[in-house]
């Protein structure tokens, strides 16, 4: 009987536990069609103004009231975001495989060293590792800018990527290699043929993870981009520094849409690579 | 034969090379500088003059450069409350994912892949737009006072956002995630033949969870408070959003220090805080874990 309740209880809590993480999220989402320009969240209209807005569609209502500061802003702060998400994924890929590969093939003296070295930056808090690059680039006379971001970036992105490749490698079959090797391939081609395409949907979830965490960054890039270059995190927590504009909200739920298409694609992937 | 091993050793130069040149540069290097920076003197305009300056740490303990100012313990009351709100933050994501743990561990497949699926999904979704949901919640013409003041239980919008309490909030909601996995994990491993043998048994549920279910579940509670304890300690995102004058954090003042008082040697004094208190729980963690687990041998 009471166990009974005790059961009826849990259930009724894990739902609550989700709906705290998804009610707000829904009510973002409602909102940022709702018309009164000032009181967001007294609902009294649907419109698309502001997400026309935030796409430079502009219409005789919101030329009225141009809340938005520029919409060229906002897409070059969407362009820098790309710009550094891409690039850091391909560098923080290249170096964080390489890590993982050499650290399972090659037993080494040093491997607890390099161990510790990548997880260094995932579990330092990301200010200290932002004031210190900023210390730097700052003290070797670097121009603070795209190129700083993503140097920044790449060093803890790395350590995600090696930690997801390793993870792969670790559950792997080494027989397929050794066959290979015997049968007379050189190592190159086991690399290349073997090693390589097993460990793909690895490299692929890391590069993926590297990706969204790039897209995300607030903390390591405020303290090294600079004055004149913003990405989109850096773009929104300008604006809610400054008072909130109902376009934020549409932004905020577009780029939601974004990150969660992407999530989904992602586990699309992965379940059809099984 | 010895050909063999220069090839091997050659491949991992090739391999580690790279990686070893982008670390030691652009990540060990910087955090030896801000070392050496927390030890030197501030400059009058910015910048540092090259001189031993032991009063950054002073300013922060207690003995504070007397040509300049008084010790005044404000920066500790600031560090006090910075590990106070992490702690609360702990407790409560703690709170709420150890129940919601046990629940969906016990759903069947297909719905405990959906829920699992569900909890990781907010990890891709910007942190920024997680916390500006809260302002529009939160703000004195947000849906809590606009439901509320409608309802006709208020006369007047409560002082909700730019308090203490909305940073809790913020963070409980921004580290769910990071505590519920590794609660999970642990939780999931859990073998249920040792809870019917103790009900079996006649322990009681109370007796039962406390020797049965707390310490096997341990290892993932302490994981789970670890992962959330060191962001939410060095944490100035949520602070700057959510908080207000009063509920200034660490990496609130570490900020100013950098972009506004341009006090750098003493920002970096403060983050080598954060950083102590860090290395100090991972040295705790680390040790706790080897005594757990005799049978992965001595190092």
């Amino acid at each position: 009987m009471f166990r009974h309740l005790g059961t009826k209880a849990l259930l009724a809590f894990t739902v609550l536990f989700f709906a705290f993480i998804y009610v707000p999220i829904a009510l973002i989402v409602i909102y940022s069609f709702n018309s009164d320009p000032v009181n967001m969240m007294r609902w009294s209209g649907f419109t698309l103004d502001w997400y026309r807005q935030i796409l430079g569609l502009r219409n005789a209502a919101s030329e009225a009231a141009l809340y938005i500061e520029t919409t060229e802003q906002l897409l070059a702060a969407v362009k820098n975001s790309f710009i550094v998400a891409f690039a850091t994924t391909a560098i923080s890929t290249v170096l964080g495989t390489s890590a993982a590969i050499a650290l399972y093939r090659h037993p080494f003296a040093a491997q607890r060293f390099y161990r510790v070295l990548l997880f260094v930056p995932m579990l330092m808090p990301d200010i200290v590792l932002g004031i210190a690059l900023l210390i730097f680039f700052v003290g070797i006379g670097g121009q603070l800018g795209l190129g700083t971001i993503i140097t920044g970036q790449t060093t803890f992105l790395t350590s995600y990527v090696f930690i997801v490749v390793s993870a792969r490698l670790a559950g792997m079959d080494r027989s397929l290699e050794q066959a290979s090797a015997d049968l007379g391939a050189s190592e190159w081609t086991t690399f290349r043929r073997i090693l390589i395409p097993q460990l793909m949907p690895g490299i692929l979830g890391g590069a993926l993870l590297a990706f969204i965490i790039s897209m995300d960054d607030l903390v390591i890039t405020y303290f090294i981009s600079g004055t004149n270059t913003q990405t989109l995190p850096i773009y929104i927590f300008g604006m809610l520094r400054r008072g909130i504009k109902p376009e934020v909200n549409a932004l905020a739920v577009m780029m939601l849409v974004f990150s969660f298409a992407i999530a989904f694609a992602g586990l699309y992937l992965r379940n059809r690579k099984r | 034969m010895s050909t063999l091993k220069a090839r091997k050793r050659q491949q991992l130069a090739l391999l580690l090379g790279p990686v070893t040149l982008f670390l030691g540069i652009f990540l060990l290097l910087p955090l030896a500088i801000m070392v050496v920076y927390s030890f030197l003197m501030p400059g009058l305009y910015g910048g540092v003059e090259w001189t031993y300056y032991p009063h950054n740490y002073g300013r922060i303990l207690g003995f504070a450069d007397p040509e300049f100012e008084v010790f005044d313990p404000v920066y500790l009351s600031i560090f006090a409350r910075s590990v106070k709100i992490a702690l609360i933050t702990v407790a409560l994501t703690l709170l709420v994912c150890y129940p919601a743990a046990f629940q969906i561990a016990a759903l069947p497949d297909r719905w405990k892949n959906f829920a699992l699926f569900l909890i990781t999904l907010p990890f891709f979704a910007s942190l920024i737009v997680r916390l500006f949901i809260w302002v529009l919640i939160l703000r004195p013409t947000g849906f809590i006072n606009e439901t509320l003041g409608a309802l006709g239980l208020i006369d007047r919008p409560l002082d909700l956002l730019y308090t203490e309490g909305a940073v809790i909030l913020g963070m409980v909601y921004i580290y769910i995630p990071f505590m519920f996995l590794p609660l999970y994990a642990s939780v999931e491993k859990l073998d249920w033949t040792l809870i019917r043998a103790s009900q079996d048994l006649g322990a009681g549920a109370f007796d039962t969870f406390r020797r049965i279910i707390l310490p096997l579940t341990l290892p993932g509670i302490a994981g789970g408070c670890i992962i959330v304890f060191i962001p939410a300690l060095g944490n100035f995102i949520v602070p700057a959003v959510l908080g207000g004058a009063k509920s200034m954090m660490l990496g609130n003042l570490i900020e100013q220090q950098f972009l506004a008082a341009r006090n750098w040697p003493f920002g970096s004094a403060l983050a080598m805080l954060v950083m102590a208190v860090v290395l100090v729980l991972l040295f705790i963690a680390i040790r706790q874990e080897r005594a757990d687990q005799p049978g992965s041998g001595h190092a």
